[in-house]
């Protein structure tokens, strides 16, 4: 391993950036859709950032995933060795008792992983605001009665509470249009989303598939749309695109499909393109910021043939140059070498190394 | 009605009924299609109400009425003998247009059929709608179809691959053009059935068409808020009039092809000039959507309709009009005034009757086992109203019936869930029936509905249990149809003792409906399982000692009033550890003492810490206080007299 670490030094040489440090993960069996998505996090510079702020500030707090996290991610960035490997077994252990699906040592989903993640990182950070509330709800409640004209005007927003950092960084929103055919009437409704999960085709890019994704869909037949003001079911036009794009944007590709002939989920290892630079095009018209321009930060990989084996790594973007996370290990890589997980252009081989889960992040925030 | 067939398909089959007045004279939703007979000076006017109705001059007629859905589109045929209509229940109808019957129903759709052309020198008549297909139909073969002769023969217009909305057909029959969510039209030779061509250039669904006579120009109106004229011959786009602010709807050229009307979502009618299309004029500006439009006898005016239900007679201009010489009128010449529709309804709690509003704001009452308005309340606060009445008795009774408003009215189903049909039980007391020998003798709604919907079928019946307590008008439509999707027998109430009638409905009345109303009890009162606890302040030495360690897990009917539940306290949970009184109180009585010394207005019920009336029924506390799909946990203590 040391020959290793040593080599990963040689390798950046002088361009080291200070104050940064390359430590692989211990795998505990399995344990690399874990390993995977964790580099990827903790090279999204804002989210890792909001971790470590949150470490300083809560002291001593019960023991959740979040505070497992914060810890990983406080020793990762305070090592004195600039490169090495480092155990992440308290934040496996906690991960284990908090999700029964996690708790054995079989290979795990890592968009299913990322999704628990970021979900319950959010739900604890609400909690915690919560108890903080009724902490001090009590001796407020005067103040309260008193500036009624005020709370009244606050109380539009008790609704909608203010998001969590967690949601700050990965959530944007989601509009779906319906057009009804018969009256023409358009209704939209929105939903947040942390991270796009997108249809992939053989041979095509990231944008060619975010551009189906916001397909008009034909809602039709025995699937026609209930059209509140024709009071009857009418044929009518579907369509999602994007209302407010999220500082990170995690981009979900569908690389597992079921297959009803074989009774389980099977990879495809289509070659899909992700550019270094992404702009969105499906946004809808009342978007908040669609010119957005996002630069690629991190992906997560799948290695093997499908999804209850294989293995993951990731390849994040620090200081300029792409490194290679694979567990314990770290590489650096020539950014020429991303385009080899792209996919595969023909369907017959099984094993492939391809992009599963990218992070784009906005070039504002950068 | 001639071709009903017996329909074997092992979709399940549920009964409607639409609430409506005796006589609907007047159209309560938009009018989907016109169409004028010049001969006799009259309108047919058809809409989303099912109903086509005949006016001559502004005078009500008739009303021809056997269409279940939306009728999107009529065509007057025959020199003004024959009707024939496109409805949203998938068929195409055959009319006698004079007397106003229905002579045949075509099934061949499989979807919302949505437009017909008339190629009037051959007497031929095409279809077009959601399913894809176009349908040729010779209509003297049509009209001489009879109950045993009633095998057509059609030619299909096949390779659309979407959805059409519009059609249109020259006098001679030589060309046929379909519009669709496609965007191209689509023609074909209708003698031939062969396809032409496919024009594009509109980017939104085509919704209007007209053909020139010699079949040589088209002119299309789409979503795209575009009127386009097309060569046929050249096959491509001549011209591209731009008049509206928003989608067209309605297109209708003048007799020599000089002229084209458009009308569209926009609200607006207009008069282009073919030859010089910068030259055009606003006709109308109505108050809803332009529908349809058509001729009047001397074609100097034309009758629009429009998503609302009034239909008004409007001027063209004329040469002066065009010049600016005189200003365009601001009011329609005459117009026959529509109802308004129902868009809005609730079912209030007792789930017997629905408050509605409609297109004028206007608030009503219907009692759905009488199948009618009961109550007018004028332009009341809706939601105030529902409150008011959903507050002034806590009840709670299952749903048992489906309903919508697609034709402006009320239509009710039943059976789409055959078990919930028939899960409604109140007292006689509550569902009103005053001449009951025992007022808490339990009753069920669907089964009410159904015996009076099919009394007249079925004759009277004189046994207690079937004794008819509602009626339903006669006037009242019952729909037999398969749950999503066809239409299989409609017939007016009052009409089902009548011998064909009666012979269809064996064929078609589901045997869910048999069995329930003809045997008495094979509907099951509906169970709830509860659990009673004693309350912390029941002294310990009340209660048997095993009552301390377990909840009493129950099971009682789901309308049973907590009084019984009460008793049921007094009786088996408390005193027992006292045995020193003799007898047992057992009658339930509230005045009668049990062995412990306390009343059945001594035990009180709660539940999630509410405090329950002795009048409410089970099924009320689990709905309204409860709340939880899980057991109803309920507690008891005593209360000091």
């Amino acid at each position: 391993m040391g020959a290793n670490i040593s080599q990963l030094e040689r390798d950046i040489g002088s361009e080291f950036p200070c104050n940064e440090h390359y430590f692989g993960l211990v795998n505990f069996g399995n344990t690399c859709y874990s390993n995977s998505v964790l580099q990827a996090l903790y090279f999204c510079k804002p989210f890792r950032d909001k971790v470590l702020e949150y470490k300083a500030k809560n002291k001593r707090t019960k023991e959740t995933l979040l505070t497992c996290l914060a810890d990983l991610f406080h020793s990762i960035a305070t090592q004195k060795k600039k490169v090495g490997s480092i155990a992440p077994k308290k934040f496996i252990g906690r991960l284990r008792k908090e999700k029964e699906e996690f708790d054995n040592y079989m290979q795990q989903d890592a968009h299913e992983f990322l999704n628990f993640l970021i979900n319950h990182i959010s739900e604890i950070i609400l909690a915690e605001r919560q108890q903080q509330q009724n902490n001090t709800g009590g001796a407020s409640s005067n103040n309260v009665n008193k500036s009624k004209g005020a709370g009244e005007n606050g109380s539009a927003n008790t609704g909608q509470p203010e998001p969590t950092w967690v949601q700050e960084i990965f959530q944007g929103i989601l509009t779906s249009e319906t057009k009804c055919l018969n009256c023409e009437n358009i209704s939209s409704k929105d939903e947040d989303f942390f991270d796009l999960q997108v249809d992939i085709e053989q041979n095509t890019s990231i944008t060619h598939c975010l551009r189906c994704f916001s397909n008009t869909e034909t809602l039709c037949s025995d699937n026609k749309f209930k059209c509140d003001n024709c009071c009857s079911y009418q044929e009518a036009q579907k369509r999602m695109r994007v209302k407010k794009l999220p500082t990170i944007l995690a981009l979900h590709l569908k690389r597992f499909k079921y297959v009803e002939q074989y009774n389980r989920h099977i990879k495809v290892s289509h070659r899909v393109v992700f550019p270094l630079e992404l702009r969105l095009f499906n946004t809808s018209d009342d978007a908040v910021n669609p010119d957005r321009l996002y630069d690629l930060v991190a992906v997560v990989i799948h290695c093997g043939s499908g999804p209850n084996r294989g293995h993951y790594i990731s390849i994040v973007k620090s200081h300029g140059f792409w490194l290679l996370f694979d567990d314990d290990q770290v590489d650096k890589i020539d950014s020429s070498a991303i385009e080899d997980f792209y996919g595969l252009t023909s369907d017959t081989q099984k094993s492939s190394e391809t992009g599963y889960i990218l992070f784009y992040q906005s070039r504002e925030s950068l | 009605m001639a071709n009903i067939k017996t329909q074997n398909s092992r979709k399940k089959v549920q009964v409607s009924m639409v609430i409506c007045e005796s006589e609907e004279r007047k159209h309560r939703s938009g009018v989907n299609a016109l169409q004028f007979d010049p001969q006799l000076d009259r309108l047919y006017s058809a809409g989303r109400d099912s109903i086509i109705r005949v006016h001559e001059h502004e005078r009500f007629i008739h009303g021809m009425e056997h269409h279940t859905d939306w009728v999107n589109d009529i065509v007057l045929c025959c020199g003004g003998r024959h009707l024939i209509s496109a409805s949203s229940d998938t068929t195409v109808k055959v009319w006698n247009a004079y007397k106003g019957f229905c002579m045949s129903t075509l099934r061949t759709h499989k979807d919302y059929v949505k437009a017909l052309a008339y190629a009037k020198d051959k007497e031929q008549v095409a279809s077009a709608g959601f399913d894809k297909s176009i349908y040729l139909w010779d209509i003297n073969t049509l009209t001489a179809l009879t109950a045993s002769n009633n095998t057509v023969t059609t030619s299909s217009l096949i390779g659309s691959k979407e959805s059409i909305y519009s059609l249109a057909m020259n006098p001679p029959g030589t060309i046929i053009v379909s519009g669709s969510t496609e965007k191209a039209l689509r023609l074909w030779d209708p003698r031939s059935c062969v396809k032409q061509c496919k024009l594009k250039g509109h980017t939104e669904t085509v919704k209007a068409l007209v053909v020139s006579k010699d079949g040589t120009q088209c002119i299309s109106g789409s979503s795209d808020g575009s009127i386009k004229v097309w060569n046929i011959g050249q096959q491509r786009c001549v011209q591209t009039i731009l008049v509206h602010t928003d989608s067209v709807w309605a297109l209708l050229a003048t007799e020599n092809f000089t002229h084209i009307i458009s009308g569209g979502r926009d609200k607006k009618v207009v008069v282009t000039e073919l030859k010089n299309v910068h030259c055009s004029i606003l006709v109308c500006t109505e108050d809803a959507p332009i529908l349809k439009m058509c001729f009047t006898n001397d074609q100097t005016a034309i009758w629009v309709s429009t998503s609302n239900s009034t239909v008004k007679c409007w001027k063209l201009p004329m040469e002066r009009h065009f010049k600016a010489e005189i200003p365009m009128p601001t009011q329609p010449t005459s117009m026959i005034a529509g109802d308004a529709a129902i868009v809005k309804a609730t079912v209030l709690n007792d789930k017997r009757h629905i408050l509605t509003k409609d297109s004028c704001s206007v608030v009503a009452l219907y009692d759905v086992l009488r199948a009618s308005k009961i109550e007018n309340l004028g332009p009341v606060n809706y939601q105030n109203e529902i409150n008011a009445r959903n507050s002034a008795k806590l009840m709670y009774v299952p749903n048992w019936f489906n309903m919508d408003l697609k034709t402006g009215m009320l239509t009710i189903h039943l059976g789409q869930d055959e078990v919930d049909c028939f899960s409604a039980w109140v007292s006689a007391k509550d569902a009103g029936i005053s001449d009951h020998p025992e007022p808490d003798h339990k009753v069920n709604y669907g089964k009410l509905l159904l015996q009076a919907l099919f009394e007249h079928w079925r004759g009277v019946q004189t046994d207690q249990e079937s004794k008819i307590y509602f009626t339903v008008p006669k006037h009242i439509p019952l729909i037999l149809s398969e749950i999503g999707g066809r239409t299989l027998y409609r017939v007016l109430v009052g009409d089902t003792g009548g011998e064909t009638e009666n012979a269809l409905l064996n064929e078609t009345v589901p045997n869910w409906v048999i069995s329930n109303i003809e045997d008495n009890c094979t509907s099951k009162f509906t169970k709830v399982q509860f659990y009673l606890k004693p309350h912390a302040s029941v002294p310990s030495n009340l209660l048997k000692q095993d009552r301390l360690k377990k909840a009493d897990r129950l099971v009682a009917n789901d309308f049973i009033q907590c009084r019984k539940v009460a008793e049921h306290v007094l009786d088996k949970l408390l005193g027992e550890g006292t045995a020193t009184s003799p007898g047992g109180g057992g009658d339930g009585d509230s005045q009668t003492q049990n062995n412990s010394g306390y009343t059945v207005d001594q035990i009180q019920l709660t539940c999630s810490d509410q405090s329950v009336d002795h009048s409410m029924d089970l099924r009320t506390v689990k709905h309204f206080m409860w709340k939880y799909s899980s057991d109803l946990v309920l507690f008891y203590k005593i209360i000091s007299k």
